[in-house]
């Protein structure tokens, strides 16, 4: 669904990005784990258009997006659900929604039944139900959490990129947002991944790849990265009771 | 501070050019034209200062440029003032009006302020208009270039005077821009509210700005009115002030050379407009630098051909349509006008800004001295740890609230000194709003903070700050287009003393203090693990980066008390246990933390005292482990896995 080939990426004259490959199948959730400073959200933003790559090729269902504009790829359909939740502050929690499916009121996507969509997200965050006319700006974070997901749903994408959903969340809601994850990958979403807890973000992926220092150094099936012992080593064990 | 050799050579270069400038060009036009370019410069300086620096808008500068000729002129007819008199006297009085004028940028910003400068510049030029008794009004008012030993000066001479106050204030701008102020300025930009927790005054440095930006006005318009020999309202209109924003955009923000530059602009572009021939080469000069810029750019791989066409279509077009006309005098605001839009548009960091991006540099920035390792990340911090074991902080029954929301409601807090005092809370419980209360951001709608045995609840942040209250920001608040380095340097703004006087004339207690901040900046730096990356600006930094950064700026200002929040926030866990260790040692330094963080394993390992807070009111207070397995604090905030923590939707 979504192959990415040799991806170079660069902040000015700093490269980030130093030909990253990877695939997301159809209907699969990967996680792309790696520490402080690798480049994840750096890739993130390169596939959605959010910065331009400087070489390398993206390619979402068989076509090239490589270096469109974000706006030209979210109609391509792929959502970006950014990191540090960037919702609509002066907006309502629908209205926020409704955005999200704004290019399916455009040619580039089918429209389907929006309504029906809106009320089905609604359901799956039922935060966000209770909360549906509020702005958005006076949502608590995790609350503004959900909505960029909720957002990003809305676009009836192909593929979502998820960038730290759980940052600044309470326990009790990180525990929400992986179920939720793992709600919408058995409804057949395809995902991927980006997550501080990469324990967590590991259990709920099909496959997983490792970025170090803008390379990816180890990539598998997530079972098998869950044992691998540089892996856990690296980014399980330790400072967390995971 | 090394001197770089090329700009060196190339300063003195400047300066041989613009001494020689009347000796290669002897007819009197273009002297005077070569005066007033530098008259608009020193008047860009001052300019550059509010709009680069400090980022406000200023549409009231010509009125600044108005009331320092007016002063002069007004001196020089009334009471036959000498210049030594009229011109510091412009100075002065233009830089009371320049108070004036930062008053509602103390309050307003962006388009809202752009309109009361507007206004401000447009009630200057009607007052001198209508104060006939001591403007003499339209009339305007006539003067002789000024006189020196009983000796009226020549057009070069006055020139070389001209020439002579330009250098000086370039050297003093230049100056204070690279020091402390110049950075206290820089910070209120790109983040007023860190700027005041880091004991920076936003007030009173937007001030500042604006007096010493009027100053420099008042001291162009004083010679402007000696070189024009004469003065009249007509000339401080609104299409000076924007010519004169668009010569600093133009140019290039944050740059002396881009001020020259912009100022060279809009002084000779309209007369040389004027002239077919001229224009022609110029025109051909410019499709020639398009292509050649365009052809390097592509090579380079910063454009795609795609891109690159406009600009160059656009200049060859120009190159043509130069050659097709038979008379400029129609055309020539219409093409200044395009020309101008094209630059703005596509050069947004301005002419000097473009090439030093073409060229690979960034923007110039005060670099690292190597091995100032030596000195102690805490040097300036006095230990609390051997004190006797009191409470630093009391919050007694703190109310805060918007509407009729109750963000905190009637909250108790007791921190003791030396400790780490976990603060968590679901989402939107009222942790942050703490945070803002305790910094001074907030003040509370009722109930009492005692600092160190003193009620701090309203007073400013930069005095809570002063006070020894440092915090780091849930959303990172750094200044972003400053480096790492700058970064804490701003937070060590308290430790000096020295004065804007001190650094306009460089003496030896700045220099001093700035060789030991900039060496206690560093040390810091390699404290928190960033010594690598002191000169690459914050906002090109990693997240996780942005954050130790955040908290080493926090520890530049000495603190006794230390709010976190959420340093952990996005981190995976090796880079926790490099946090963690970096606290524990901030702790054992005897300087007292409260940490505000949702990862479990981070607030209950490192903290002696955890609250909890939900809903704005505290729910749970005592040891890590009590609070742990304290059922409420399960139920609103821990969730099903408490007693393991993290997230597991599958068993492992």
């Amino acid at each position: 669904m979504l192959a990415i080939q040799n991806l170079h990426a660069a902040y000015g004259k700093v490269e980030v990005l130093h030909g990253i490959s990877l695939e997301v199948p159809k209907g699969k959730l990967v996680t792309l784990i790696g520490s402080n400073g690798a480049g994840k959200t750096t890739t993130m933003r390169a596939i959605s258009g959010m910065i331009k790559p400087k070489s390398g090729s993206v390619q979402l269902d068989g076509r090239d997006i490589t270096g469109l504009d974000s706006h030209r790829i979210a109609r391509a359909g792929l959502a970006h659900s950014p990191e540090g939740r960037r919702v609509f502050a002066t907006m309502s929690v629908t209205d926020n929604l409704l955005l999200g499916a704004f290019p399916r009121f455009t040619r580039a996507r089918p429209k389907g039944d929006v309504q029906h969509d809106l009320e089905r997200a609604l359901e799956l965050f039922p935060r966000l139900k209770e909360r549906r006319t509020q702005l958005a700006g006076t949502l608590s974070g995790g609350e503004q959490q959900m909505l960029a997901m909720a957002r990003a749903v809305m676009l009836n994408p192909e593929v979502i990129l998820l960038d730290e959903p759980s940052m600044g969340l309470a326990p009790i809601l990180v525990d929400e947002v992986f179920r939720i994850i793992a709600r919408l990958k058995s409804e057949g979403v395809t995902m991927l991944l980006v997550e501080q807890f990469a324990q967590a973000a590991l259990n709920v992926a099909d496959y997983g790849y490792v970025l170090e220092n803008g390379s990816i150094a180890v990539h598998g099936p997530a079972a098998s990265l869950k044992t691998d012992p540089k892996v856990v080593a690296a980014y399980l064990g330790g400072g967390h009771a995971h | 501070m090394k001197k770089n050799p090329t700009l060196l050579a190339a300063i003195v270069a400047g300066i041989v050019l613009v001494l020689a400038y009347p000796l290669l060009f002897t007819n009197p036009y273009y002297v005077h034209l070569a005066e007033t370019i530098l008259i608009y410069a020193i008047l860009l300086y001052g300019l550059d200062i509010v709009v680069g620096y400090t980022g406000q808008v200023s549409l009231g500068h010509a009125g600044l440029f108005g009331i320092g000729s007016y002063a002069t002129g007004i001196l020089v007819l009334k009471l036959g003032a000498p210049w030594f008199v009229a011109v510091p006297a412009s100075i002065a009085f233009a830089a009371l009006f320049g108070a004036i004028l930062a008053l509602p940028a103390l309050r307003v910003t962006g388009p809202y302020l752009a309109m009361v400068t507007l206004a401000f510049g447009t009630i200057v030029q009607i007052l001198i208009n209508e104060m006939t008794f001591l403007t003499e009004g339209p009339l305007g008012i006539q003067l002789q270039k000024p006189s020196v030993f009983g000796r009226e000066l020549t057009e070069v001479e006055y020139y070389y005077a001209v020439a002579g106050f330009m250098l000086l204030s370039l050297l003093l701008v230049h100056r204070l821009l690279r020091s402390h102020v110049g950075r206290a300025f820089e910070a209120l930009r790109d983040s007023p509210i860190a700027s005041d927790c880091m004991g920076v005054s936003v007030y009173r440095y937007k001030v500042y700005a604006f007096v010493i930006s009027a100053g420099f006005a008042g001291l162009a318009g004083s010679l402007y009115a000696y070189s024009e020999q004469y003065i009249s309202p007509n000339s401080y209109n609104f299409e000076l002030t924007i010519l004169f924003l668009l010569a600093v955009i133009m140019g290039g923000r944050k740059s002396r050379l881009g001020s020259l530059i912009g100022a060279t602009i809009v002084v000779m572009l309209p007369s040389l407009l004027s002239d077919i021939e001229v224009f022609r080469k110029i025109a051909v000069t410019a499709a020639v630098v398009a292509v050649i810029v365009a052809a390097l750019m592509i090579a380079k791989r910063r454009t795609t051909v795609g891109r690159a066409a406009v600009p160059v279509l656009a200049t060859l077009a120009l190159a043509v349509v130069a050659y097709k006309l038979e008379s400029m005098v129609d055309w020539r605001l219409t093409i200044f006008g395009l020309m101008t839009l094209f630059v703005v548009y596509y050069l947004q960091d301005g002419i000097v800004g473009f090439f030093k991006s073409l060229m690979g540099r960034g923007r110039s920035h005060v670099v690292a001295s190597e091995g100032a390792g030596a000195a102690d990340p805490f040097a300036g911090i006095r230990a609390d740890a051997g004190d006797a074991k009191g409470e630093l902080l009391r919050v007694e029954q703190v109310l805060m609230q918007f509407g009729g929301l109750k963000a905190l409601n009637m909250v108790d807090l007791n921190i003791a000194r030396g400790t780490v005092h976990g603060l968590i809370g679901p989402n939107g419980s009222g942790k942050s709003t703490m945070m803002n209360v305790l910094t001074g951001i907030y003040k509370p709608t009722a109930g009492a903070v005692v600092y160190a045995g003193q009620p701090i609840a309203g007073r400013t942040p930069s005095q809570i700050a002063l006070g020894g209250i440092a915090r780091t920001f849930q959303n990172v608040q750094l200044f972003g287009e400053m480096t790492a380095l700058e970064n804490v340097l701003v937070g060590l703004h308290h430790s000096f003393r020295a004065t804007w006087l001190d650094v306009m004339l460089s003496t030896p207690r700045y220099r001093r203090e700035e060789l030991a901040a900039r060496a206690r900046a560093a040390a810091i730096l390699d404290f928190i693990g960033l010594a690598e990356l002191a000169n690459e600006e914050a906002r090109n930094l990693p997240y996780g980066k942005q954050r130790l950064l955040e908290i080493g700026r926090a520890l530049a200002l000495d603190p006794r008390l230390l709010l976190l929040d959420e340093p952990a926030a996005g981190l995976t866990a090796p880079d926790i246990r490099e946090l963690m260790a970096i606290i524990r040692k901030i702790r054992d330094h005897g300087i007292t933390i409260v940490l505000i963080e949702h990862h479990m394993d981070v607030v209950m390992s490192i903290s002696d005292t955890v609250t909890v807070l939900d809903f704005g009111q505290k729910i749970a207070e005592g040891t890590p482990g009590k609070v742990q397995s304290d059922p409420r604090v399960i139920d609103a905030y821990l969730g099903g896995a408490a007693e393991t923590t993290p997230p597991q939707p599958a068993a492992l």
